[in-house]
């Protein structure tokens, strides 16, 4: 199988070159390009549980996979009816929230060890990743704390609606006992910027040993390149619009009086 | 096959994409609308956000608005002064509808008031049009034919700052155009239409005009006020999206030369009724948007993103 060999090999210079210690990963990626054909890409994270090869996996070792992506700040708005209309009324901003954010490990980790360790955004409630008393969150006229949560859920239902919150296990697959491996999904909805992955090794409910890595998510192409010029340089960018639109509906016109004239 | 759109962020079918500017096209050339009544609440039913689907209906509507002045001009129907006048008007009132689109956007209620507003809109375009054919319809069967007013003398005479219109042989107060041009520019800058519909009569019954100059001359000021909506927009905004545009705008300036000579062919009435269902089945649907409880009564939206 080729992809073990590759993985091997790569471990191995891995080996060679880190000091002896319980974790070793390596990974696929350091750059994600998203063009106008990206609908997604696996980012495979792998590693050994520990150094020495003879050293086997046993049922207390885990491993906890955690990505955070860029930080947004992001509104939530809330509709009501009013006189039959829905319409968009209280709103609550969340700031600096992450724009992805996936927890995964080979068995269930409790809130308890979470909480207790301090890893990332923390939860709230069992579905909510986030720390709340980290975020910067201007309330509004939002006063009450069961109104608050309403909020706090929906803003995480909608970004797992997005696919860019997510908490997983059972995804990381061991191999030969001490390697592990998993795909971790990043959908094309996911914002741009760096990115962090955090791997620990838990044994025995403890954090053995832990190692982080950065990534980026990059837009290219023309579609990219059309973003960024309408951003940088707005007026040349209409204008340039408005030249494309003219052009045509001369051409148009004339087009259409020879079309005519025959 | 599927493209995407760098500013809506979201890819979309290229023949639905075209099919959709050609159909569009073909009836604002065959009625002499300008189509962005349609263009615009069609793009937002796609899933393209209302402030892109405003903005690029306005650079669209540059495209097929001149198309038609330069048929209108070369037949001598254009009048320039009346169109500069009203122009003075629209520059001031799509200034104001911009801030107005982009408070809207800030506060969260754009996509409720365009909704309202397209909801209003198509309603009374659809009723009207759906009358007017009917009536005419009728009015064929019992061999009737409906004999018009020429000349209006109303208000707009007798305000200050008169002016002589030649082309139009009108001699009125400069006030009503530059105040119909100011209602136009808003509704250009908010709704994303060039405002034909409204223009029209609006020229007919307020200012006088004589019938066979008011389309040219209305086309020929939309040309400046979508130009100024698209660049305000761009600015503002960023919402102009330069490839939603282009392709609708091929497929636009197509279906309206079509349409032209179809028109030319075919009696209008039937369609224009046809039109008329069409433009009510819009309507209907943005109301039962707005009426129908919502599956998530929330919405998230990125106000910045850190690069």
């Amino acid at each position: 199988m080729n992809f073990k060999i590759f993985l091997l090999i790569k471990l191995f210079v891995l080996f060679l070159i880190s000091p002896a210690s319980a974790l070793v990963i390596g990974s696929d990626e350091e750059e994600i390009y998203i063009d106008a054909n990206f609908s997604g890409k696996n980012l495979l994270v792998f590693g050994a549980f520990y150094s020495d090869p003879s050293q086997a996996r046993d049922d207390k070792s885990d491993i906890l996979i955690e990505v955070i992506g860029p930080s947004e700040d992001v509104v939530i708005r809330k509709k009501e009816s009013f006189f039959g209309f829905w319409l968009n009324s209280k709103s609550v901003g969340f700031n600096d929230v992450p724009g992805f954010y996936y927890l995964s490990s080979t068995n269930e980790i409790t809130d308890e060890f979470l909480n207790e360790n301090n890893i990332g955004l923390l939860n709230k409630k069992d579905t909510q990743l986030i720390d709340w008393s980290a975020l910067n969150i201007d309330w509004g006229n939002v006063k009450n704390q069961k109104e608050k949560d309403t909020f706090y859920d929906a803003l995480i239902r909608t970004k797992e609606s997005e696919d860019v919150y997510r908490k997983v296990n059972g995804e990381i697959q061991i191999i030969d006992g001490n390697l592990f491996r998993s795909y971790i999904e990043i959908p094309n909805t996911v914002p741009v910027g760096q990115y962090k992955v955090n791997l620990y090794l838990i044994i025995d409910n403890k954090i053995s040993n832990e190692y982080s890595y950065n990534f980026m998510v990059t837009r290219v192409g023309i579609e990219e390149a059309i973003y960024s010029f309408s951003k940088n340089y707005p007026l040349i960018y209409g204008l340039i619009s408005l030249l494309i639109a003219i052009l045509i509906g001369l051409s148009g016109a004339e087009v259409f009086k020879r079309f005519r004239k025959v | 096959m599927s493209i995407y759109l760098p500013i809506a962020e979201l890819s979309v079918n290229i023949i639905l994409l075209l099919s959709i500017g050609g159909v569009v096209g073909f009836l604002s050339g065959m009625f002499g609308l300008g189509g962005g009544f349609l263009m615009t609440p069609i793009l937002i039913f796609m899933g393209i956000p209302t402030n892109v689907a405003v903005a690029t209906s306005a650079n669209q509507i540059v495209a097929s608005s001149i198309s038609g002045t330069i048929g209108y001009w070369r037949q001598g129907l254009v009048d320039f002064k009346m169109g500069g006048v009203l122009l003075i008007g629209s520059f001031f009132g799509s200034i104001l509808g911009v801030w107005i689109f982009s408070r809207l956007v800030v506060l969260g209620q754009i996509d409720t008031v365009i909704s309202i507003l397209y909801f209003a809109l198509l309603t009374s375009i659809g009723l009207i049009m759906l009358i007017e054919s009917s009536q005419v319809i009728r009015d064929r069967v019992r061999r009737k034919t409906v004999k018009r007013k020429i000349h209006y003398h109303n208000w707009a005479h007798k305000l200050p700052f008169k002016m002589k219109f030649y082309k139009s042989k009108l001699y009125i107060s400069a006030i009503p155009p530059i105040i119909i041009g100011f209602v136009i520019g808003i509704l250009s800058a908010t709704m994303g239409i060039g405002g034909t519909f409204i223009l029209i009569p609006a020229m007919i019954y307020f200012l006088g005009m004589p019938t066979s100059k008011v389309i040219g001359t209305s086309l020929f000021q939309i040309i400046f006020v979508t130009a100024l909506v698209t660049l305000l927009h761009a600015t503002t905004t960023f919402a102009v999206d330069a490839v939603l545009a282009f392709f609708l705008i091929i497929a636009s300036v197509i279906g309206a030369q079509l349409g032209v000579l179809a028109a030319n062919k075919l009696r209008g009435e039937e369609i224009r009724a046809l039109l008329a269902i069409i433009v009510l089945g819009v309507a209907t649907k943005i109301a039962l948007d707005l009426l129908v409880e919502p599956n998530e009564i929330f919405n998230i939206s990125v106000i910045r993103a850190l690069f």
